[in-house]
């Protein structure tokens, strides 16, 4: 027997049946895909077949297959995000006009835009930085969208920040070096993991900047 | 099977950590080859079509533009390291990982073009590759449950096989399918090859065709029937 003995019998002996789940979760999806008619429905049902990919995986349940699960998610978002390209580019091929990336509606007519964003964006903003890391820098990052959205749904003006990718670039060379020196010098580790935590934190705060950014510009074209 | 009689005399092995790779005249001939078709492909240029017509006289031109071509010939250079690599590759999951890359390089190739319908073609071959990564690392995930090891140097050297173990090989050969487009799945592929820029398209084929000696390796070390 390959399980080690420290491991519980209840876990070794779910094994199967999660087998058989992650099976009749991808029959389902695939039922599914045989039904539906609509490209992009099927693209979103074929999402199924690859978490019952992700279940099968993770069935495994040892440190090996956790890291394959990793790879696996990316290669299905990478896959996903492929076959989306595809169909846009096949409907602006039947429509002969480009459209817009991001088609929102400008006005959001919603009360969280009126009453106190900017509060809500610095306790986010606050909140991010206090978390660090990637985590951090999602909440950050969604403050700085929430107050971008907000302003223009108000018709306000924004502070224009350029070079908002530089930051980010240099964020993520911040979070390599720390990377590489907790492996060079194992003693400045605590160094090494506020450089990392540091640096995801402005990575990732800035990439969703960055997709504020180009929301306005879409906007601004219109 | 033992790995001298599939892929002749065992050169060495790379071991690094738990990815144990190991060198047969085998994989290095492979490797080799389709990395000169790599930079074959590298530093050519595309063709130019022209169709003819019918009822009048008339040709009709079908070129790529400078942009398209320089995104087409990244992904193609891509697909080209991605095949050498899971040619040498000695571990199991990044053979996968190889093939899923393949599979969805081959779907960028062919995404910038005019033609309505080899996208339509593109559409159904990547929702089939979708769908094929649930079997390809399935298999993988099952072959590591029932052997305790990724490593195909470790699996080569046990000597019988578990049903288990037949049951991943057997998905992780219709991932295989699935992803590089061959056999039930060939009809979209085909489709995918009537758009110009011929050199970076025929890497979409060769791709599958080194693909599939190497998974059928790995299939025998895997089963051990023989």
């Amino acid at each position: 027997m390959l399980v080690p003995e420290f491991v519980p019998a209840i876990f070794a002996s779910w094994y199967i049946p999660v087998i058989y789940a992650g099976i009749l979760v991808a029959f389902i999806g695939l039922i599914g895909i045989a039904i539906e008619k609509r490209d992009i429905h099927i693209l979103i049902l074929t999402d199924i077949v690859g978490l019952a990919m992700l279940i099968v995986v993770a069935a495994v349940g040892t440190d090996l297959a956790e890291a394959l699960i990793l790879p696996g998610l990316v290669v299905e978002l990478a896959e996903i995000m492929a076959i989306s390209e595809i169909l846009i580019s096949r409907e602006m091929r039947k429509s002969d006009k480009s459209t817009s990336l991001f088609p929102l509606p400008l006005v959001l007519d919603m009360e969280i835009m009126k009453t106190a964003p900017n509060f809500l964006a610095l306790v986010l903003l606050a909140f991010g930085a206090f978390l660090t890391g990637f985590t951090g820098g999602a909440v950050a990052g969604a403050g700085i969208l929430l107050y971008i959205i907000s302003r223009k749904s108000r018709g306000l003006p924004i502070a224009v920040i350029e070079g908002i990718g530089g930051i980010s670039g240099i964020a993520w060379c911040i979070w390599i070096i720390g990377f590489v020196l907790l492996f060079i010098a194992p003693e400045l580790w605590l160094l090494s993991l506020f450089m990392a935590a540091c640096g995801l934190v402005l990575k990732v705060s800035s990439k969703l900047g960055l997709i504020g950014t180009m929301m306005r510009e879409e906007f601004k074209r219109e | 099977m033992d790995l001298a009689s599939l892929g002749g005399e065992l050169l060495g092995t790379i071991p690094l950590g738990d990815i144990v790779l190991y060198l047969t005249p085998f994989h290095l001939f492979m490797f080799v080859v389709v990395l000169i078709f790599t930079f074959l492909i590298a530093i050519s240029r595309t063709e130019t079509q022209i169709e003819g017509s019918f009822g009048t006289l008339k040709d009709h031109k079908v070129s790529v533009g400078l942009e398209e071509f320089k995104a087409r010939r990244f992904l193609a250079i891509i697909c080209g390291l991605a095949t050498a690599g899971a040619m040498i590759t000695g571990d199991l999951f990044n053979f996968t990982l190889f093939i899923a890359l393949i599979g969805i390089v081959n779907v960028g190739i062919v995404s910038a073009v005019k033609q309505v319908d080899v996208l339509d073609a593109a559409y159904q071959y990547g929702i089939i590759a979708m769908i094929c990564s649930l079997p390809l690392f399935g298999g993988a995930a099952i072959v590591l449950a029932s052997t305790g090891t990724l490593s195909l140097f470790e699996i080569a050297s046990m000597a019988s096989a578990t049903p288990m173990m037949i049951f991943g090989a057997i998905l992780l050969m219709i991932g295989v399918a699935g992803e590089t487009g061959i056999a039930p799945f060939f009809a979209t592929k085909a489709e995918m090859f009537r758009t110009p820029g011929s050199p970076f398209i025929l890497i979409i084929h060769l791709s599958s065709l080194f693909v599939i000696i190497r998974a059928i390796e790995i299939l025998l070390i895997l089963v051990k029937v023989i």
